[in-house]
């Protein structure tokens, strides 16, 4: 585990928040490792600091004090244009909500990310399509968001988080607006880019995703309490 | 990426229709009456601009407040001209114009054909060189060298020779033989009201009279030399006119001439006395400018309060695009797009609507002004320029705002907490505070201006104007008959009296002075001077202070008597009327400025407004001169007016058979006075609605929003028993105390504005209170209303749907 490459490594992170009259402690000394092609749960009562942790992880939030390095570079207080640039090439995010763009079709949504990345519009295309096919969407290509169950929804986000082959995908509770049945597919689907080679980290309430992580770490009150090894993949690994 | 700003926008646009709606609307709105100002104003700019080295070109105008308060003439003396051209190195060419009634009717007649044209100019033969007006037949070298050519106007060509070349053809001009040398056009804007242009030797004026440095009857201009300084020729002739010494006083003249450019004349030559150019005022240009900017800045406020009201709206997609990697500048593009395509569409319809509201304007103010994108160039790029910098400046504000916005913020939760948005809810009240203090400030100038204008349209001006023809008197026998034509016209059923002189309200007044003469010494006053007869005092009703009107009754009253006015008592420093009765008066007679008539003072006339209430009331010395007798005065019955003119007809008809007979009514003549005063009142009514419907549609879509913002508190509100007014009110409270604060703001401004306006008219009304007051309560009315529509429908609305929404 140790020799493998780091994608992340953080060192004594913390966030505090600050209002006008209460200082609230969101992670209070969060140190943690994430290998590449490593798929990590975190796990955690609410209010326990998860979010605000893949928040930082994927670069939208800055951390108050602490490290973070991304392959091996150090962010911690970079420049929100910086961490703009970082989290175009290399992440992907994939939400509770889906939060997909109401305006913009399946096929539009997709292809967002690599409007910002500028590539070409024959190539958008085709990875459009093939992240869609891969998906199993691509007879909802026009479609707006509304016109699809949560589970389609969701898939489109996938879709979306995955078609500029980012190194790293952050889902934050995946599975939590969708039924079991839905829940169940995006997980395998989850599962399945991690086993092409893409690290995962997955924050989520539900111990049944965890099982498909290979590590479960555990935080309360905004610090790491235990990192458990997930027996039953490792098994299955190496059988 | 444009592509997709650009489908986003429009989808967005489509989706949110009523906000969109409200947008297009009130930006088209506003826009459109930028448009029509903007044609307006450009047009009014125009004047003289057509002329060819017209930038060299100067009116000479004369200040003589050190003489006469308040008096600055756009006629100077001859000497003027003909001082400019020979001492002062800087001028080119001179043309001096005399003085006479532009608008006056002159016969024309060629073969048997007889008609009245107005605007005769007899003009110094540098009139064409000067004013470089574009010939349409003939040339204009020498056109005006000989004393009986005439250059016409093309359409008085039109009128009197029709679709002919008519240069070397014979025209009489009030039964004086005239060679027609050259047509010129007139359909570029040019402020002289010139129809035909007669030699000014054929006005036959005394040599010794064009000698005088103090005849005040010539409009006067120069055209300087390439690269000459008129700062210093201005100096160098005031030089010159400070040593002239006033014979009658044995003073220098107290005179300041300047030299005007020509491109100022119409616009910036409001207060002068004797112009007769064709004037604007370049305050109502201004006003209406700044009214278009209102409007625009109304209508832009309302897009930049609805954008960031709805911004909420769009916070997830702002964080969904941040996530995936989008810069801020990325998505302020985006944002500024989508206002520049909605400011686009605006435009469209704005360009559209102008199109066809423009032929009303121009019917309005009798312009010919013209919109047409795809001939005209220009017109393109500026509403292209206009989408940019409107799109830009309505769009700025909110795409910072939205692309401000935090994606870790935005993504996870459904209610947006955002630092910004008090912000946001602070600016929006203030742009809904200037937005109403505009309007108010608009209403109350449209209520002041509106009072104003009937003021002066029904104040009562001290004679009646009501029920009396007027006309010139022409041809010799009527001149030299005059009594018997008096009489005859009021043998007529319906004639009540007649009465002939010159100085009659609304028309040519003369100014001249009078001396009283005290303790030995002769005080020369400067005074109006009308010429009456004994009918004129009861032909007009004006009302006596002392002493008795002139009468047949008494023998001197033909040659030894004055009547004065109010204001005559004051400075001619008679203490009161009856004092100033049995006092003498001296007046140098215009037949021989050596004899002086002697008269007493027999009555004293109530002040009455023979000019326009711009004007204040002059001293004025009325006397019996039938010398000088050219206007008729009739007074008629109500009954049977038409029976009356036939009888006036006939009795011209036998004393001028020669002559077709015109006349006009006074009333209308002074209505005509205000006519400036009357299109800014309609004007300033039009733009006015204009700015508040804007700002009440601004209002209404924040109304909306507020209303769908507040849905579950309205829900919880309505479960727990509240009643549909006191929802109403509590969505209508935050908006109407906006309203308040915005009537504070605007009151003392427009009360200032409205006060400097004011200051033009001699007389004027005072700014009512109640005016700022109704202003006040109109726009909370406006607003209430507005609102109310929103807040009855939320109120009304199912509580138990809006509960269940989060």
């Amino acid at each position: 585990m140790s020799n493998k490459e780091l994608i992340i490594e953080t060192e004594n992170l913390q966030k505090k928040y600050v209002t006008d009259t209460v200082e609230t402690t969101a992670l209070a000394g969060v140190s943690l490792r994430i290998a590449k092609g490593e798929f990590v749960a975190i796990m955690g009562p609410s209010g326990c600091g998860k979010s605000t942790l893949l928040n930082i992880l994927g670069l939208l939030d800055n951390p108050t004090s602490g490290s973070l390095r991304f392959s091996g570079q150090e962010i911690a207080g970079a420049s929100e244009r910086q961490r703009a640039k970082i989290r175009k090439q290399n992440l992907g995010f994939v939400f509770q909500s889906f939060n997909l763009i109401d305006e913009l079709t399946v096929e539009e949504n997709i292809g967002l990310p690599l409007a910002y990345l500028g590539v070409s519009k024959s190539e958008t295309e085709r990875r459009v399509t093939e992240a869609m096919e891969r998906m199993g969407i691509a007879h909802r290509r026009s479609h707006f968001p509304q016109q699809l169950s949560g589970g389609q929804q969701q898939r489109v986000a996938i879709a979306r988080a995955t078609v500029s082959n980012p190194s790293l995908i952050l889902a934050d509770e995946p599975t939590g607006n969708l039924d079991s049945v839905h829940g169940r597919e995006v997980m395998a689907l989850l599962s399945e880019l991690n086993e092409q080679g893409t690290t995962v980290v997955m924050v989520t309430h539900s111990p049944s995703d965890a099982e498909y992580a290979h590590r479960i770490v555990n935080l309360f009150d905004g610090q790491i309490v235990t990192e458990n090894m997930n027996i039953r993949k490792h098994a299955t690994e190496l059988l | 990426m444009f592509r997709n700003y650009f489908k986003t926008a429009y989808r967005n646009l489509f989706r949110h229709k009523g906000f969109t709606v409200i947008n297009i609307a009130g930006l088209a709105l506003g826009l459109t009456a930028c448009l029509l100002i903007g044609l307006f104003v450009h047009d009014e700019l125009q004047y003289d601009k057509f002329l060819p080295e017209g930038e060299r070109v100067y009116r000479v105008y004369n200040d003589i407040s050190a003489q006469e308060a308040g008096s600055v003439l756009a006629v100077v003396p001859p000497m003027f001209g003909t001082t400019l051209e020979e001492s002062i190195p800087e001028v080119d060419k001179v043309v001096r114009i005399l003085m006479l009634q532009f608008d006056a009717n002159n016969l024309v007649e060629v073969g048997d054909k007889s008609i009245y044209e107005k605007g005769r100019f007899f003009a110094d033969p540098e009139f064409f060189e000067i004013f470089q007006l574009p010939f349409k037949y003939g040339s204009p070298e020498k056109a005006l060298d000989d004393p009986s050519s005439v250059v016409i106007s093309d359409a008085f060509s039109e009128r009197v020779f029709g679709d002919i070349d008519p240069v070397g053809k014979k025209v009489s001009l009030d039964k004086q033989p005239f060679i027609v040398r050259g047509v010129f056009s007139t359909t570029e804007r040019f402020h002289l009201p010139v129809n035909f242009v007669l030699p000014m030797a054929a006005a036959e004026l005394p040599a010794e009279r064009m000698k005088s440095w103090g005849w005040q009857q010539f409009y006067t201009y120069v055209k300087l030399k390439e690269g000459a300084d008129s700062q210093s020729a201005q100096a160098k002739f005031r030089g010159i006119v400070a040593k002239q010494i006033d014979e009658d006083t044995n003073q220098p003249y107290k005179y300041l001439p300047f030299l005007q450019p020509l491109n100022e004349v119409y616009l910036y030559s409001a207060g002068f006395k004797f112009d007769q150019s064709i004037k604007g005022n370049i305050t109502y240009v201004k006003a209406l400018s700044v009214i278009a900017i209102f409007i625009l800045l109304i209508a832009c406020f309302n897009f930049v309060n609805l954008a960031t009201a709805k911004s909420l709206q769009r916070a997830k997609e702002v964080g969904v695009r941040k996530a995936i990697g989008a810069s801020r500048s990325q998505l302020m593009l985006q944002f500024l797009s989508e206002t520049v395509l909605l400011t686009l569409i605006s435009v469209i319809f704005s360009a559209a609507l102008t199109s066809l509201l423009l032929p009303s304007l121009n019917a309005f103010t009798g312009k010919e002004m013209d919109f047409n994108v795809f001939t005209n160039p220009s017109l393109l790029l500026l509403l292209i320029g206009l989408t940019l910098v409107v799109g830009i400046l309505a769009g700025l504000y909110p795409a910072m705002v939205l692309s401000g916005f935090q994606p870790v913020k935005v993504l996870k939760s459904a209610v947006v907490v955002d630092s910004t948005v008090g912000r946001i809810q602070w600016l929006r009240h203030g742009l809904i505070v200037v937005q109403f203090a505009l309007s108010i400030f608009l209403i109350i100038s449209a209520s002041v201006v509106y009072k104003q204008v009937g003021y002066l349209h029904n104040k009562d001006l001290g004679f009646n104007r009501e029920q009396i023809m007027f006309f010139q008197m022409r041809g010799d026998n009527m001149f030299t008959n005059h009594e018997t034509f008096k009489s005859e016209l009021l043998k007529g059923a319906g004639i009540k009296d007649v009465s002939m002189g010159y100085g009659f309200p609304g028309d040519a007044t003369a100014g001249d002075g009078v001396i009283v003469p005290r303790n030995g010494e002769q005080v020369r006053h400067a005074t109006t001077l009308l010429m009456v007869d004994f009918n004129y005092i009861n032909t007009l009703d004006i009302k006596l202070v002392a002493g008795r009107p002139f009468s047949k009754d008494f023998k001197t009253d033909a040659d030894q008597a004055f009547m004065i006015n109010e204001t005559a008592v004051r400075e001619l420093g008679f203490e009161t009327p009856e004092k100033a009765l049995g006092q003498t008066l001296l007046w140098p007679t215009w037949d021989n400025q050596d004899s002086l008539r002697e008269g007493k003072i027999i009555g004293v006339v109530k002040d009455f407004h023979f000019k326009s209430l711009y004007d204040k009331v002059d001293p004025t010395v009325l006397q019996i001169y039938p010398g000088a007798y050219v206007k008729v005065a009739v007074k008629m019955d109500t009954e049977n007016v038409a029976g009356s003119i036939a009888h006036i007809q006939g009795v011209w008809d036998k004393f001028s058979p020669d002559y077709p007979m015109e006349y006009i009514f006074m009333d209308d003549n002074f209505e005509k006075m205000y006519k400036a005063e009357d299109k800014l009142k309609s004007l300033l009514t039009i733009f006015t609605a204009i700015a508040i419907f804007v700002a009440c549609l601004g209002l209404f879509g924040l109304a909306a929003y507020a209303a769908e913002r507040r849905k579950k508190e309205i829900g919880i509100r309505k479960v727990l028993g509240a009643e549909t007014s006191s929802i109403v009110m509590l969505l209508s409270k935050d908006f109407l105390k906006l309203v308040v604060v915005a009537a504070l703001i605007a009151f003392p401004v427009a009360w200032y504005a409205m006060q400097t306006w004011l200051q033009d008219f001699a007389y004027r009304i005072d700014i009512p209170v109640w005016i700022f007051l109704a202003a006040g309560i109109v726009a909370a009315l406006l607003a209430f209303v507005t609102i109310s529509v929103q807040a009855i429908k939320a109120a009304t609305s199912d509580p138990v749907r809006n509960l269940r929404v989060d």
